[in-house]
């Protein structure tokens, strides 16, 4: 029985503990005295050093919202800019614009786990495919009234089944986005939608002025979490991949939100930061209680602690749009 | 007699000098080759003039150092690049070509941003053809490049002549329409691109001179700005109305826009455009169908129509739209403005509005997320969230206009942002009088103004002259009648006139209006009433007329007859 224990217990690490490093990219700009034809100071895609240093890779952007990786290469990474659909094979030092002028302002990209070539992307008109490593691109938004999505998430356990998060609420697809349909249950204006890493069928969806929502049938339902009021923009999710009752959310207002008990509870987590207007926020998924944190035009943030206590790590007069853990390359 | 007949060729249109329009477009390039600000319009006219080559292969390297600037560093070096002509130093010419690979511009959120964009990416391609993706920003080749431009100008090009502008008769961004196409008339390989370029000069070129008054835009505007709504000539459109037409007076030094369309085609309208923006012998009416920007969230229309009406006279001009957002933070609906022998410096218009501030309207028509991007409005449109403002459209406002009347109305919520309705009125009237009827008479230069507000008010003073009308009543309107001084023996005249005219109106639950007008029509208007614009053409008047879906325009001026066609240039 002992030793049937620890058998247990290291499957559940196993699985809850990421079986290789991750690299942590950011999407960032300094926005402060920016307008378009303005002078941009460096933004765009960074890294976090050995150093704990920022390192900006590839071109100065304004707008880059997010990225996603190839499973098959976590070199190979994709961007969602406001130029388009931006590919690097090296790890973000040179890009290629995937798209045309058909597609703008991106705001979120997914990468199929299931089939690392098939390529989604959320736009202001709906959501474009790409099924050939981006080379075409259709729309693939049927069923999706106003079409402004913000977010796109890809369910890595049912193959084919997607959530995108848009004006009217969560939509659901189960044939690859052939055809969609709103959940049951969604509120509007979603900012962002994350799926469990410990329990696949559970998901959660932040909004602009609804609170926070959770799905525990695969975001077919929704239901509000009653421990997030309504009001304040809500902006990311954040499920702590080492420890599964622990999640954070972020918004203007509230600021970073932890909870320890699954959402049952929060408890914000603001002292130290300059200021409750969050961006983002991120766990790293190789070091326990290291919570990143994007504070509006000020800096990054980090803790070791899970936001009991904060540092300033950079990023100065950013605004950061999110953290991405991309696994490190095997050689 | 033959005084007589100098006198009536003097006094006509036909006898502005068409030989004078060169030397304006030598005026500005030798201007701006004259500045000493070493920026990239003075290198482009230098090498249109082919002076200094040494002195602009130097400063052009000195500015590829730390390019910027996006579509707005994209044209000016294009330009350079094709002002060249074997100018330019090896290591110059060089330098141009790597930026294209080491600067990427961000492609913008505007549609003028994207024809700067796609105009400076097609003819760079062109002139780099058959080069790697691994030599461009884009990471795409040069074939794909140029294919992706021309692709998106075929786009625009059949979108503006079958819809109607969206970014439509912008009294600054005109001169980054006009610029790009000329780049493409001048410089495009493929003689039908020359083509449709000619022709959507001619298109935009005749969508602004029947809109102008003496070189001066009027009316409604897609975008305009806190300086020129107030004080008309003050703007890059005024460059153009003297630089193309020989109107009005330029901007002191004259804008980049002027000096860029000018090192390239420099393209002269038909005579018969420049006849319909010089000829106001004949008062006229013109209508037009424009569309709305990109709306992203809060409506399943992506643009929807703008319906723009023009009364234009020799004296004055009263233009407006329908009414609502059709644009974000720029927008003008109405007004009238009048003519003056030297506008420069002087505010010479009327027209009432309300101040509309929301992230509603900012996340119709941006991408942004709502906490910011209001702050992020004003730090580069510091009016936006200002009450006092004379620039933007509503969602609460209405407007009709027939000839010279308006009637403006206003349903606004009480948990608006500013719940009041602003007026303009200039401090360079030679008559104002609030009479005790309601109604306001004024004059401005040779116009009789009659403005009668529909609900109580206050003035403030302006910065820089003149006085708002501020009036802060949810339900609310505004009447506006304007005439010549010509028409009537004297000023009292037209107040009589004006008094004499039956008007009945009430505010609640909803204003409604209804007045017979000093033309003798009889309007009833009521907020939120159905209205039928059906019949509304892209462009018609005695001068203009395009039908909806034509790319076709037809123009007319007496015996000058002239046709923009691109039905065979566009797929």
């Amino acid at each position: 029985m002992f030793w049937l224990n620890c058998l247990r217990i290291f499957a559940v690490t196993t699985l809850t503990l990421s079986a290789e490093p991750h690299r942590l990219f950011l999407c960032g700009a300094a926005s402060k005295g920016y307008v378009v034809g303005a002078q941009l100071p460096p933004s765009g895609l960074f890294t976090l050093t050995a150093r704990e240093t920022w390192d900006h890779l590839g071109y100065n952007h304004p707008f880059l919202s997010s990225l996603d990786y190839d499973r098959r290469d976590p070199r190979v990474l994709y961007l969602a800019a406001g130029n388009g659909c931006i590919r690097s094979a090296d790890g973000g030092r040179t890009w290629r614009i995937l798209t045309s002028w058909k597609v703008t302002e991106l705001q979120d990209v997914a990468v199929d786990p299931h089939h690392p070539e098939t390529l989604f992307i959320a736009l202001p008109d709906g959501i474009a495919v790409s099924s050939d490593d981006g080379r075409t691109w259709n729309h693939a938004d049927s069923g999706i009234t106003r079409k402004f999505t913000k977010t796109i998430r890809i369910d890595r356990a049912i193959k084919g089944r997607l959530l995108a998060g848009t004006e009217l609420g969560v939509f659901l697809t189960t044939d690859n986005g052939a055809h969609w349909s709103r959940a049951a249950g969604t509120p509007e204006m979603i900012t962002a939608i994350e799926q469990s890493p410990h329990q696949p069928s559970e998901w959660l969806a932040a909004t602009q002025s609804s609170g926070l929502y959770r799905s525990l049938d695969n975001g077919s339902s929704w239901q509000p979490v009653p421990a997030i009021p309504a009001g304040p923009t809500l902006y990311k999710i954040a499920y702590d991949p080492r420890q599964p009752r622990r999640l954070a959310v972020c918004g203007w207002g509230p600021g970073v939100l932890v909870s320890e008990d699954n959402g049952r509870t929060f408890t914000p987590r603001n002292a130290g930061l300059p200021s409750t207007r969050i961006w983002s926020v991120a766990f790293h998924p190789d070091h326990p209680g290291r919570l990143f944190a994007g504070v509006h035009e000020e800096a990054v943030f980090v803790s070791g602690d899970a936001g009991l206590h904060w540092t300033r790590r950079g990023m100065e007069g950013s605004i950061v749009q999110g953290f991405f853990f991309v696994p490190e390359a095997r050689p | 007699m033959n005084a007589l007949f100098t006198a009536l060729l003097l006094l006509s249109p036909a006898a502005a000098p068409q030989t004078a329009f060169p030397d304006r477009v030598r005026k500005v390039i030798e201007a701006n080759a004259a500045l000493p600000n070493g920026s990239y319009q003075t290198i482009a006219a230098k090498l249109y003039l082919h002076r200094d080559p040494e002195w602009c292969s130097r400063r052009l390297e000195e500015l590829l150092q730390s390019p910027s600037g996006d579509m707005f560093w994209m044209f000016p070096v294009t330009a350079v690049a094709y002002l060249d002509r074997g100018q330019l130093s090896p290591s110059a010419r060089n330098a141009l070509r790597q930026s294209w690979k080491t600067y990427m511009p961000y492609r913008g959120d505007t549609e003028n941003h994207w024809l700067m964009y796609y105009v400076s990416l097609y003819l760079m391609s062109q002139l780099y053809p058959n080069q790697p993706g691994n030599t461009w920003y884009t990471g795409k080749s040069s074939a794909q490049n140029f294919a992706e431009s021309e692709e998106y100008l075929l786009h625009w090009m059949k979108l503006t002549t079958t819809i109607g502008q969206g970014e439509y008769d912008c009294t600054h961004y005109i001169g980054v329409y006009l610029l790009p196409l000329s780049y493409l008339a001048a410089w495009a390989e493929d003689p039908q691109m020359r083509l449709r370029a000619r022709r959507m000069l001619d298109w935009i070129i005749a969508d602004y001179a029947i809109d102008s008054l003496n070189g001066i835009y009027i009316g409604a505007h897609a975008r305009t700005d806190d300086t020129q709504v107030l004080e008309k000539w003050n703007g890059v459109s005024s460059d153009f109305g003297w630089l193309l037409f020989g109107l009005g007076y330029p901007l002191p030094g004259y804008s980049y826009y002027a000096l860029f369309y000018s090192v390239a085609s420099a393209y002269q309208p038909p005579e018969a455009i420049r006849l319909i923006a010089a000829d106001r012998s004949r008062p006229y009416l013109h209508r037009e169908l424009k569309r709305t920007r990109n709306r992203w969230r809060f409506t399943d229309v992506r643009n929807a129509p703008v319906y723009k009406t023009t009364y234009m006279t020799r004296d004055y001009a009263v233009g407006s739209d329908q009414g609502g957002i059709l644009q974000p933070i720029q927008q003008h609906s109405w007004d009238v403005t009048w003519a003056l022998d030297d506008p420069r410096g002087r505010r010479n218009t009327i027209f009432s509005m309300h101040p509309y501030s929301s992230t509603y309207e900012l996340q119709m028509y941006f991408t942004a997320m709502p906490d910011f991007v209001t702050e992020a409005v004003v730090r580069s449109k510091k009016s936006y969230d200002s009450p006092d403002k004379f620039l933007g459209g509503s969602p609460f406002e209405q407007i009709l206009q027939d000839q010279d009347t308006i009637i403006a109305l206003y349903n606004i919520p009480s948990a608006t942002r500013f719940p009041h309705i602003n007026g303009f009125f200039p401090d360079t009237l030679s008559r104002f009088e609030e009479h005790p009827s309601g109604w306001i008479f004024a004059q401005g230069g040779n116009t009789f103004i009659a403005y009668r507000p529909l609900a109580p008010y206050e003035w403030k003073p302006v910065s820089g002259g003149g006085r708002r009308l501020l009036s802060p009543h949810l339900h609310n309107g505004t009447i506006l009648q304007a005439a010549s001084a010509s028409e009537f023996p004297d000023f009292e005249a037209f107040r009589r006139a004006i008094l004499a005219l039956p008007l009945d109106f009430q505010l609640d639950p909803v204003p409604t209006v209804r007045f017979r007008s000093l033309r003798g029509r009889n309007l009833h208007f009521t907020y939120g009433q159905p209205r039928d614009f059906s019949q509304w053409k892209l462009f018609d008047s005695p001068y203009l007329q395009s039908a909806p879906g034509g790319r076709l325009l037809t123009v007319t001026h007496g015996s000058q007859h002239y046709t923009i066609d691109l039905r065979s240039l566009l797929p």
